[in-house]
């Protein structure tokens, strides 16, 4: 018996897929030239929502993962040395990028996820470190080494003379890239609402507030969590596929920093744990707040992005939706309290010892019922 | 004569290097209401959560209706219809009523089809769950709670219920309708096992009972039995 018949959110991604199908054009008849630096901070941003959704996923099952550079690494030099070393299509070392991160991740997973909370973390942040090291040390024929390698773009768009103006050539190049981006956000997005709409949501919720009930619900909490792991990984390693063809290198230093990891995690904190659109809301808030205060202090920006982090996690621990989702809820509390009221059917006998207020979800990964 | 629902023989478990049950012995018939009583750190709990698969069983066997359960985890034995409601209700408080029910039904492909009617048992046994259903769970008082906790558990189709002091922290009269509630659930046919420290009402429901006491089992007999017994009434009634 599903009450639900519209599928709001699918609909709601399906309009915004359409809607940013016109932005890169919307923008160039807006701003022209200056479209090219836009069109690059959105992808920015679109980036850094893939990332912050695809951590986030794994978020759910209450495991605070720090090898999320990993996979993003490991994406990014899957496909720098696919084509070094093969002449497959360029596009196929993008999704086998996420392929080889789900191979590690699994590996990884079945040997650490049974591990809780902080020494979960603990040997994740270990396993990037350590791959770093191995990178750095791989054969530099093989691997570049130190040096890295170079990684071709995915669009070479040319001039042509008298049809467009040089500029252009660069807007053709975001464009395109712009597209790509999107298209793997809205990937991440549908995996996201898939595992919502789908009876894991629960067990996610179930292995996060208590493992034991979980359990006792008969959910099998290493399984649960092993395969968000996998999708979680998934999206990264193609992300970082995608990344080093934008950038046009890999380096061990640049694909497998720890500063990845931080932005997977503080932009889904910022945004809102749990859900689809607070790491997507956080890409946007975090993205937007950085390039303005770029662009007003210039040199000491990052010590105003790092007060407005630490200001938000403060004062809104559950992030810019749970502010809002907090207060529709109180709304519906109310609006209960009110039903119940009226239909005369309170609990009177227990009201003083167990105060009616909704407790509210745990803040980080880990929290009791 | 039918097989007894739960054979437990020199169990033993406990925490790390902390061992709290020595050697517990039970044998439940099926269909019959077993209450171990006992003070607080006795095992009661660990008990439970030896039985259920949350810690592992040291030494000993655990039969739970014809299956061995060692070495098996949480998920799999409540696959064999063993259900468990554990201390302190558990429930998940953004959730509804309805979702926290279906929550213990959806992860169990055998309970899945089974779910639409034991939801309907629920609802008669705790008939508030029913107006209650899409209210979230953490604004239910503590009665409400409990009875949450059991439904959920109902809803695994069990054929034995191991459940954890449903009074605690109850009001005389709200423990009463869970007592009540948890004999309709046993005079159903389920095998209950109640773990708890209202010893006058759980002896009075109980068919079978036994005081655990440091890890073991130091008294069994009818629920009848123990409550007439001067050593139980002394030691746990204060009569």
């Amino acid at each position: 018996m599903k009450r639900r018949t519209v599928p709001w959110d699918l609909v709601l991604v399906a309009l915004v897929a359409v809607a940013a199908w016109f932005v890169p054009e919307a923008m160039k008849a807006l701003f022209g030239r200056a479209s090219i630096s836009y069109l690059s901070l959105v992808i920015n941003a679109l980036s850094l929502a893939v990332l912050a959704l695809s951590w986030d996923m794994l978020a759910r099952t209450g495991q605070l993962s720090l090898a999320h550079a990993a996979f993003y690494g490991l994406g990014a030099y899957t496909t720098a040395l696919l084509l070094k070393h093969l002449a497959w299509p360029i596009w196929i070392g993008i999704p086998l990028g996420g392929v080889v991160a789900v191979g590690f991740a699994v590996l990884l997973g079945s040997l650490t996820l049974r591990l809780r909370a902080i020494y979960f973390a603990i040997a994740t942040l270990a396993f990037a470190e350590v791959l770093k090291s191995l990178v750095h040390n791989l054969p530099t024929e093989f691997a570049g080494g130190n040096a890295g390698m170079n990684v071709a773009p995915l669009f070479r768009p040319q001039f042509v003379a008298g049809q467009m103006e040089r500029w252009e050539v660069a807007f053709l190049r975001n464009e395109a890239y712009f597209y790509v981006y999107a298209g793997l956000l809205v990937a991440t997005v549908l995996a996201s609402i898939v595992l919502q709409r789908s009876r894991l949501r629960h067990a996610f919720i179930a292995i996060r507030t208590n493992e034991d009930v979980a359990g006792v619900m008969g959910v099998r909490p290493a399984r649960v969590k092993l395969l968000a792991f996998a999708v979680s990984s998934l999206f990264v390693g193609m992300l970082g596929a995608v990344e080093a063809h934008r950038v046009g290198s890999v380096l061990p230093d640049q694909s497998f920093a720890v500063a990845t990891t931080v932005l997977a995690l503080v932009t889904p904190i910022f945004g809102g744990l749990y859900t689809t659109l607070g790491p997507i809301v956080g890409a946007i808030g975090l993205s937007s707040v950085q390039e303005l205060l770029k662009r007003s202090l210039s040199e000491g920006y990052l010590i105003g992005y790092g007060l407005v982090l630490v200001l938000s996690i403060l004062f809104m621990p559950r992030g810019v939706v749970g502010v809002i989702g907090r207060a529709l809820r109180r709304r519906r509390t109310n609006a209960q309290r009110r039903a119940i009221a009226m239909a005369g059917g309170g609990a009177p006998d227990e009201g003083a010892s167990e105060p009616g207020a909704p407790p509210e979800p745990p803040a980080r990964p880990g929290g009791t019922a | 004569m039918t097989e007894p629902a739960l054979v437990v023989r020199g169990l033993e478990a406990g925490y790390g290097k902390i061992q709290v049950l020595w050697g517990v012995d039970l044998e439940v018939a099926a269909g019959s209401f077993l209450a171990v009583i006992g003070a607080n750190g006795a095992g009661k709990t660990t008990l439970l959560r030896a039985l259920t698969g949350l810690i592992p069983v040291r030494r000993g066997e655990v039969h739970a209706l014809g299956r061995p359960l060692r070495g098996l985890s949480a998920a799999q034995i409540v696959r064999g219809r063993v259900g468990h409601v554990p201390e302190g209700r558990q429930l998940f408080p953004l959730m509804t009523v309805r979702e926290n029910l279906d929550a213990g039904a959806d992860y169990l492909p055998a309970a899945r089809p089974r779910a639409e009617r034991n939801r309907a048992l629920v609802y008669e046994l705790f008939p508030r769950l029913r107006e209650r259903e899409g209210q979230i769970a953490g604004t239910l008082s503590g009665g409400e709670r409990q009875m949450v906790a059991i439904g959920r558990a109902l809803m695994s189709d069990p054929k034995l219920l191991l459940v954890d002091e449903p009074s605690l922290g109850l009001s005389p009269a709200l423990a009463s309708d869970v007592f009540t509630a948890l004999g309709q659930i046993a005079s159903e046919g389920v095998t209950v096992v109640l773990v708890e420290q209202n010893v006058q009402r759980s002896l009075q429901l109980a068919d079978q009972a036994v005081v655990l006491e440091h890890g073991a089992v130091r008294q069994r007999g009818t629920g009848a039995e123990l409550l007439a017994d001067p050593a139980v009434r002394a030691a746990y009634l204060s009569l």
